[in-house]
């Protein structure tokens, strides 16, 4: 094993990320639209069925529609980047509304209500009355949804994306060895998936009281 | 202050509150009696604004605040946040203004010692305090209390009966439903019995010999 071994698996470590935080900041914003939208019974027929069809099939299946099956049905020609931040942002959407969703029922009604008493605005009750114990609520399934999708970004690699996977298995092709590139992409997969579990902690800590 | 006329007021089909009137004064502490299930946090309710009526009109031109029973306060915020969140929203008064107002309610409460720490490791009594000065700090002229000696043992319930005695000697007036009868008669001008929906009784009870005994009666009856 050598230097360029690290840096060239490395350098997958870029797309990885594009993919990891371009699904994440387009799916957590559609997943809050989702669960306005659907606390306010707007769409609720076309957004349950959304929500279903996506966890109900496989997440390779939509990437492969998504990059291949657009062309012909849209007549759009996605990069392997946009269509791979398209699919992980509408997996995402789906899960963390389901997320998002239970972590508002779990908060009592009474505290909607208390906050009516206390004449606190509809906004000014979901931002600081609301929304802080929703996070407390769903911070754990939060963590661990950013992590299954920074594993499931790995799925890039079957439509031709150069992420830590990808790399890894092309210089296994080229140096005919397959355990230290293995070795070395699981890794960088688990350094990174121990910083969001750091960061998480962080912010849990920061946010639970007593 | 308040006036409340002909209310009715169902749950699917089921009748809750049937046909209630009612007059509160200012400075008057009146007391809402009946069993369990007779109507009284729902008619609280109703007079809040939490839910609505079905008939019937509530006229009121004063301020009301809101004790929960189960007091909800707001567990991420400290007890010092807890009292100052809401009234800091409204903008008529100073922070400083405020501050003064809070400190002076928190050392009449005596839960000065209080203020760093969060609901989840407050008594019930700490926690009702608590949720007395986040109702006063929007100076009500009418406050609302649903059950406020539930889970409280006697020694409590007496000074509970204090603290709201003083409260209202400040120009708030009160209703407060309960089943306690002990703890109403104490404190209340005025109770009314509601039983299934109706007012069964409304009674003064400086003018009874012993108010709690003809509560009893009444709650025989059907
Ligand atoms: N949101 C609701 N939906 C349906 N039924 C309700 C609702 N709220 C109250 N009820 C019903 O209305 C009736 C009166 O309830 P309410 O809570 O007002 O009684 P209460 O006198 O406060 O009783 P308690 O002493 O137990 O607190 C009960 O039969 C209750 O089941
Ligand atoms: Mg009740």
């Amino acid at each position: 094993m050598n230097f360029v071994d690290w840096t060239f698996i490395g350098s997958g470590a870029k797309v990885t990320l594009e993919l990891l935080f371009g699904g994440l900041s387009i799916g957590v914003p559609l997943s809050i639209i989702l669960v306005i939208l659907k606390r306010k019974n707007l769409g609720t027929w076309l957004i349950n069925p959304y929500i279903s069809i996506i966890r109900g099939t496989p997440l390779i299946l939509q990437l492969s529609l998504i990059y291949f099956a657009s062309p012909g049905i849209l007549g759009i020609k996605f990069t392997v980047l946009e269509a791979g931040i398209i699919a992980f942002a509408l997996n995402n959407s789906a899960y963390m509304a389901e997320i998002l969703r239970a972590g508002v029922d779990s908060v009592p009604k009474g505290q909607f209500e208390a906050a009516e008493t206390l004449k606190i605005s509809t906004f000014y009750t979901w931002k600081d009355i609301i929304l802080p114990q929703v996070l407390a609520n769903i911070l754990p399934a939060f963590t661990n949804e950013i992590i299954t999708l920074l594993k499931e970004t790995a799925l890039i690699a079957t439509i031709g994306g150069a992420d830590i996977m990808r790399k890894s298995q092309m210089l296994a092709a080229e140096q005919f060895t397959y355990f230290a590139p293995l070795c070395i992409a699981g890794f960088l997969y688990y350094i990174l998936a121990v910083l969001v579990e750091f960061l998480a902690k962080k912010l849990e800590k920061k946010i639970h009281h007593a | 202050m308040l006036s409340i006329k002909n209310i009715s007021k169902s749950f699917a089909g089921n009748v809750v509150l049937k046909d209630i009137s009612m007059e509160i004064v200012p400075e008057s502490i009146v007391g809402i009696a009946g069993p369990s299930g007779g109507g009284k946090s729902t008619l609280l309710r109703c007079i809040q604004g939490l839910n609505t009526v079905d008939s019937g009109q509530i006229l009121c031109d004063s301020k009301i605040g809101f004790m929960f029973q189960d007091f909800q306060l707001f567990p991420h915020m400290t007890v010092w946040q807890n009292i100052l969140y809401a009234a800091k929203l409204e903008k008529n008064k100073s922070i400083y203004e405020l501050e003064e107002l809070a400190h002076g309610l928190l050392k009449k409460l005596d839960i000065e010692s209080l203020v760093e720490r969060y609901p989840g490791n407050l008594s019930g009594g700490q926690k009702q305090r608590v949720a007395l000065a986040r109702s006063l700090m929007l100076q009500p002229d009418l406050l609302l209390c649903d059950e406020p000696t539930s889970g409280l043992d006697i020694a409590t319930m007496g000074e509970v009966v204090d603290l709201l005695k003083s409260v209202c000697s400040k120009q708030t007036a009160m209703i407060i439903a309960s089943h306690d009868l002990d703890f109403l008669t104490r404190i209340a001008d005025r109770i009314f019995l509601i039983k299934n929906g109706q007012i069964i009784a409304h009674m003064v009870v400086k003018d009874l010999k012993d108010p709690i005994g003809y509560l009893r009666t009444l709650y025989g009856k059907s």
